[in-house]
């Protein structure tokens, strides 16, 4: 099977093409095209096939990570959205939760007031109320709801989210909605609030549909562009595109629920930093994915990737509650500017000088210092050899910034440039501690698989903040979000409300409602051309003790649930109860409050990568230079060995103080850490 | 054994000389623990007013009861009090010549002992570390009900005195020494309506106070104690330097402003209604002086009274650092015991701002976010593009009823508004000033009580016109499914909020019963004691509009036709107050061009 993964940033598209047989792979970057970004991947795609040998009519499989969705809500540039909500009601995306997204700020912003998805003029209301058990409490006014959809069409809007109370315990309503607006405006992009996700909490329902509403248009356009390029170049795999929540979806269903693309770049950093654990055999890993304006944080476990909980995602300051890959972003990375502040505190980031001007040594007209810079002051970063040398550094200009913080510090312009490192080490280093302890991991029982541009400049002295004993730096670490597309399955989520006390269990509802549910999602696989043998279903229930308001989630046993395994699910929920708060009210009732059936229709993926050819050391071996590291806690000018990536061969140790290059990164091994490289193809280091 | 004057701190030990990065990292890893103290919190919790509404605090301390960092979910007023409730703490156990011991879990609610008022209990952890006694751990918490004299903890507002409150703690042990003092924990179940929730309330903060006694010893352990209170002291300084900064680029004078609230509009004693808050301001130099003289005697047996520790000193202290730290226009300054040390508060002993025990205290909120609102004022003629016009008050109610002999009892908080800014509008429906909860989900409200809310809009055309006008206020309307009681504590009824540099005073709230019967609507004064409501009835509470900044006849005609479009301002509204005539869905350029020339 051949295999492509397209990865699109902001400034290049990384594709990779596998072949599952032998695990060969061919990469290649080419610059994004930000007007319709479709347009420079087919060419990449064209151009890859050509370094491979094959036609693009011999790719089995096409998968895409895409951040047009994220980009159409962080630069507010969406469709003119309309809204049909209940009578009475029409302003529960305006007020929110009545919070201040700051608290000490009389000048702030807020994001859903100050940037609305749906203005007032069309957010319009009709009669009609299902009441809290799905009861309808005042019939829906169906005339009211042709006439407000007359009125937005008329106001020519192009997107219509419906969003009625309760409807995830009853959508009979917002589908009737549909089908009118279907009758009476047929072009009309629609979506309804509980065909997202149908969770409770009316402004965060409400809102993820609006933000559907406000990014579909254009992602339709997008995908539907794809399609037509790819099909023109030969291409006869139908693409499959990248989700928040680990998987794939088709590009019809990617279309129709566009929300879930959200996160869809970093959910396959995620995969692909599991990825190069995974083929290195080990199982706990902190995938830590750094560029030049952030770094994305994720945990792997036996049990695969973590899932945010509910109400835990944030984008563009709106909440968006479908289900998410566990991803912790923080504003750290290559670009994070280095200041001193009028209090005179030493901070670094969030603010990123990003890739224009970028730092100072870009020679770009950057004139703060910033982490790179700083690296390139301690002589870690080579002007010849940065990103394979197709970008000149300017060594001077990285010191002049730096020098001009120093003055300020009152210190050597090394130690300024260790300074800004060990902030943003332990700003990185705060943000894996608080997602792995919050959720009772204990961080020094991980590996730390570093990727993306900067990570694993960073990772090794991160780990060891962190007490973190291992960093695996994958073979292409500048593309393992692209190569983490490889390994993905179509992946549905289904969630319903079930409501279920463990004192008053109803065990024949519960197993008909599975089943329903079960058939629905294998239904959605099967439809999307999956054979049965490909699809497994996986379920879980969301619990709580009787009053809370949050769920843990339990998972259910397959077949159909007796008494036993009933008793099973509650036990298990005390204890992770007890594991995530560090108590369990064991007397105290508890609800189901949703069940979850996860749909996996499993597709060929890349397993394992060749070895690298490599050579020997001493052909790796590009120079002994000098760079700065803090040893034996002083800043010293050390001897450095700098290597050729690619020349390394399998199970050559590496001792820091050392440097090694490849095209897309730069893997920084302090004194005291060794490397190794590893059969799979990553760099092993004992931190 | 020890108590904060034996502490290492006290003992007055030299602290290491500390570098900006290591202060910058321990900076990071307090603020960390403060962080997973409060969602442990948020998560364990049973009631609404806390797990949804954010209606609690989590901190840190050292040994002298500073904070050293807090959690960034809650609200500023849980915790804002937190030193406060600690230092009371620690007052009440000297007193009694208690002290603290490991495993020691301190429930503590007394406001004229530090505590912000009797519903909000701190729970705090000691840490120690061998026998030295290094730092506490603290929560916050609304909790539904404490016992008073009617179902709820808020809309109290016939408690003649602290007694009628509800249980007042003053440094009672939960724990002692490790073990479970179960007789303590009776009395709250026998005492408080709807105990289960409560009490479980109550575990969710000792669990989270637990954990962040962990988590410190493990950074002290890390870093070393010295290092770790180095680096605090450090963050103070800090954050200090910031104040001082800010106070000194005000030019040095006196600055002062007064306002009105409520009281009880019903009540026929004038000492009870039409209250004065006055607040002037004194900037020498770097250091700021609030004087809050002028303000109205205490009300004796009514609880409007605002403890000076707890609840007038942070509607100040929050309020100020909003205004001349604003987390939008600079970078976060950490929220810490040196903020506050070049401020000084005046308020003389008796007055409204001050009271006198047993005075009553609970139903503060309100009167302390006029205060808050009162200091903006006094600032705004030297900081015209740091401040807001004047803010709508909230209300807070509590609806009860009983299922057999079980209470449900459910608190509802609604907002208020912002007065317009330099170069904003105001923001719209927002909780104000000193704190910072969240609404609870519709849909949380009708799936666990007999309540239905009707309706939940902005409300339309009555936002103060300005340049930059007021935001708008909300319209809620909560209906009882079965016979119930019902109180309410709010602000805002008579007073509309002030304008600013040519604005217009924003709008006044309402209160209004809508019998089930269909009868006349009744209006309601912003404060009521548990009147019985029947199956049917409708409570609607309209939140004050915020003040207009600069003259409306400036307003961007463009931003009103979009306002009149929105619905947020009427077409009559465009040409009365901003002088703009719009036919049709737009704007007639000539017409309005003559009426904001004649209008001038």
């Amino acid at each position: 099977m051949r295999l492509i993964g397209v990865d699109i940033g902001g400034t290049f598209t990384d594709l990779i093409l596998a072949d599952t047989g032998d695990g060969t792979v061919w990469t290649h970057k080419v610059p994004t095209t930000t007007a319709d970004p479709s347009i420079g991947m087919v060419q990449g795609v064209v151009e890859l096939c050509q370094q491979a040998g094959i036609t693009p009519g011999d790719v089995d499989q096409l998968l895409h990570g895409t951040t047009i969705a994220t980009n159409a809500l962080l630069e507010h540039r969406g469709a003119e959205v309309g809204l049909i909500t209940n009578k009475g009601y029409r302003d529960i995306l305006h007020i929110g939760r009545h919070q201040r997204p700051l608290h000490y700020s009389i000048m702030q912003e807020i994001p859903w007031q100050d940037r609305p998805l749906v203005r007032r003029r069309h957010r319009l209301v009709v009669d009609g109320r299902i009441g809290p058990r799905g009861e309808e409490l005042v019939p829906l006014d169906e005339a009211g709801v042709r006439a407000a959809v007359h009125e937005l069409k008329a106001a020519g809007v192009a997107s219509i989210a419906v969003c009625l109370l309760f409807s995830y315990i009853n959508d009979a309503h917002e589908e009737r909605v549909r089908a009118i607006i279907a009758e009476e405006y047929p072009e009309a992009f629609v979506t309804t609030s509980a065909s997202i996700f149908p969770q409770f909490r009316e402004f965060e329902r409400f809102t993820t549909a609006a933000i559907n509403a406000f990014v579909g248009p254009k992602v339709q356009v997008y995908v539907q562009n794809l399609v037509d390029r790819l099909h023109a170049a030969g291409l006869r795999a139908e693409p499959h595109l990248m989700r928040s929540n680990g998987g794939v979806a088709t590009a019809e269903m990617s279309a129709a629920r566009p929300v879930t693309l959200l996160l869809s770049g970093p959910a396959a950093g995620v995969l692909g930093g599991s990825l190069a654990g995974t083929l290195a055999g080990r199982e706990r890993l902190i995938t830590f994915d750094v560029g030049g304006t952030s770094a994305d944080i994720g945990i792997v476990t036996a049990r695969g990737f973590a899932e945010a909980s509910a109400r835990d995602t944030w984008i563009a300051g709106f909440p968006v509650m479908v289900p998410t890959i566990d991803i912790h972003t923080i504003g750290a990375g290559g670009g994070s500017v280095a200041y001193v502040d009028a209090g005179g505190a030493f901070r670094v980031g969030p603010r990123s000088a990003g890739s224009t001007p970028g730092p100072a040594c870009y020679d770009k007209g950057g004139a703060e210092p910033t982490v790179t810079d700083a690296n390139m002051v301690l002589g870690r970063l080579d002007p010849e050899f940065f990103l394979g040398g197709e970008m000149r550094l300017v060594p001077e200009h990285a010191r002049r910034v730096v020098d001009e913080l120093a003055a300020r510090l009152a210190m050597p312009a090394p130690e300024a440039a260790d300074a800004i490192l060990t902030i943003l080490n332990h700003n990185m280093a705060n943000a894996i501690r608080s997602r792995t302890v919050q959720k009772g991991h204990d961080p020094r029982d991980f590996a730390l698989v570093a990727f993306g541009g900067a990570g694993p400049l960073h990772a090794v002295d991160v780990a060891r903040t962190l007490g973190i004993p291992e960093v695996i730096v994958p073979p292409f670490p500048g593309i393992t979000s692209a190569l983490g597309l490889l390994t993905t399955d179509l992946k549905y989520d289904r969630i319903r409300n079930q409501f279920m006390l463990n004192i008053a269990p109803d065990l024949a509802r519960l197993n008909r409602d599975l089943a329903a549910i079960e058939a629905d999602v294998r239904g959605q696989l099967l439809a999307d051309g999956l054979a049965e043998t490909q699809i497994s279903v996986l379920r879980m229930a969301d619990c709580r003790y009787v009053g809370q308001g949050y769920e843990l989630r339990v998972t259910l046993p397959a077949g159909d649930i007796d008494d036993g395994a009933i008793a099973g699910v509650w036990r298990q929920f005390h204890d992770i109860h007890a594991a995530e708060y560090g108590h369990a009210f064991e007397s105290n009732p508890i609800e189901l409050v949703n069940l979850r059936v996860v749909g996996v229709g499993a597709l060929p993926k890349l397993r394992a990568t060749s070895a690298p050819a490599g050579g020997s050391i001493a052909a790796a071996t590009l120079k002994v230079g000098s760079s700065f590291f803090r040893h034996d806690g002083a800043l010293r000018e050390m001897p450095t060995t700098f290597y050729r990536r690619e020349l390394l061969p399998v199970g050559a140790e590496v001792a820091g103080p050392a440097i090694i290059f490849q095209k897309d990164s730069t893997t920084i091994l302090p004194p005291g850490s060794i490397a190794q490289v590893d059969a799979s193809g990553s760099l092993l280091v004992r931190v | 054994m020890p108590m904060p004057n034996d502490s290492l701190l006290a003992r007055g030990v030299a602290l290491p000389q500390i570098d900006l990065v290591t202060a910058q990292v321990v900076a990071g890893a307090l603020e960390n623990i403060a962080l997973e103290m409060g969602h442990k919190l948020a998560r364990m919790s049973y009631s609404s007013i806390i797990r949804e509404s954010e209606d609690f605090g989590a901190a840190l301390l050292d040994s002298m009861c500073r904070q050293l960092c807090e959690c960034p979910i809650s609200t500023p007023l849980q915790l804002g009090p937190i030193p406060g409730y600690m230092r009371g703490i620690v007052r009440a156990m000297e007193e009694v010549g208690d002290e603290f011991l490991p495993g020691d879990v301190i429930m503590h609610n007394h406001a004229y002992y530090g505590a912000s008022h009797g519903p909000d209990i701190g729970i705090g952890v000691p840490i120690f570390i061998g026998d030295e006694l290094i730092g506490f751990s603290f929560t916050t918490a609304h909790h539904l009900d404490l016992g008073a004299l009617t179902p709820g903890s808020c809309g109290i507002v016939d408690a003649v005195d602290a007694y009628a409150e509800g249980l007042q703690f003053k440094a009672i042990k939960l724990y002692e020494g490790g073990r479970r003092n179960e007789q303590v924990w009776r009395i709250l179940r026998q005492n408080i309506r709807s105990a289960d929730m409560v009490v479980g309330d109550i575990e969710a903060q000792v669990a989270a106070c637990r954990l962040g006694a962990e988590r410190y010893i493990e950074l002290v352990k890390q870093y070393g104690l010295e290092t770790v209170l180095a680096s605090s002291e450090s963050l103070m300084r800090y954050s200090e330097r910031m104040m001082r900064q800010a106070i000194a680029a005000i030019p040095d004078g006196v600055y002062a402003a007064e306002d009105h609230i409520d009281g009880f509009l019903d009540d026929p004693s004038p000492r009870r209604k039409d209250l004065t808050i006055a607040v002037t301001v004194t900037v020498a130099g770097d250091e700021m002086t609030i004087d809050l003289t002028g303000t109205s005697p205490q009300v004796d047996d009514r609880p409007i009274n605002m403890p000076l520790i707890g609840t007038v000193d942070i509607a100040l202290y929050v309020t100020l650092r909003s205004v001349l730290l604003d987390s939008a226009l600079m970078e976060y300054v950490p929220q810490n015991d040196g903020l506050i040390r070049p401020i000084s508060i005046v308020a003389p002993r008796g007055c409204l701002a001050n009271p006198i025990y047993p005075a009553p205290v609970i139903a503060r909120f309100c009167p302390g976010n006029i205060v808050a609102s009162t200091l903006m004022k006094a600032l705004a003629p030297v900081l015209p593009k740091r401040i807001s016009a004047g803010v709508g008050n909230l209300k807070v109610a509590a609806y009860s009823g009983l299922i057999g002999e079980n209470y449900w009892v459910y608190m509802d908080i609604t907002e208020g508004s912002y007065g317009g800014r330099y170069g904003r509008d105001g923001m719209d429906a927002v909780d104000t000033l000193f704190a910072n909860t969240r609404n609870n989900p519709i849909e949380d409200i009708e799936s666990h009580y007999p309540l239905q809310v009707t309706r939940y809009e902005l409300i339309e055309d009555k936002a103060g016109p300005g340049r930059w006008r007021g935001g708008l206020g909300s319209i809620r309307d909560i209906r009882f499914l079965s016979d119930g009681r019902g109180s309410l504590e709010g602000e805002g009824n008579k007073y509309a909020p002030w304008g600013f540099d040519g604005g217009l005073p924003g709008t006044p709230g309402a209160v209004t019963l809508l019998p089930a019967d269909g009868g006349a609507p009744v209006e309601l004064p912003s404060k009521f004691p548990s009147y019985k409501f029947a199956a049917g009835d409708v409570l609607r509470t309209v939140s004050p509009c915020g003040g207009g900044y600069g003259d409306p006849l400036e307003r961007d005609v463009a931003r009103v036709l979009s306002d009149v479009t929105d619905g947020y301002v009427s077409v009559a509204g465009a040409a009365t107050h901003y002088g703009v005539v719009i036919r049709d869905g737009a704007v007639d350029e000539a017409a309005t061009a003559a009426l904001r020339a004649q209008r001038r």
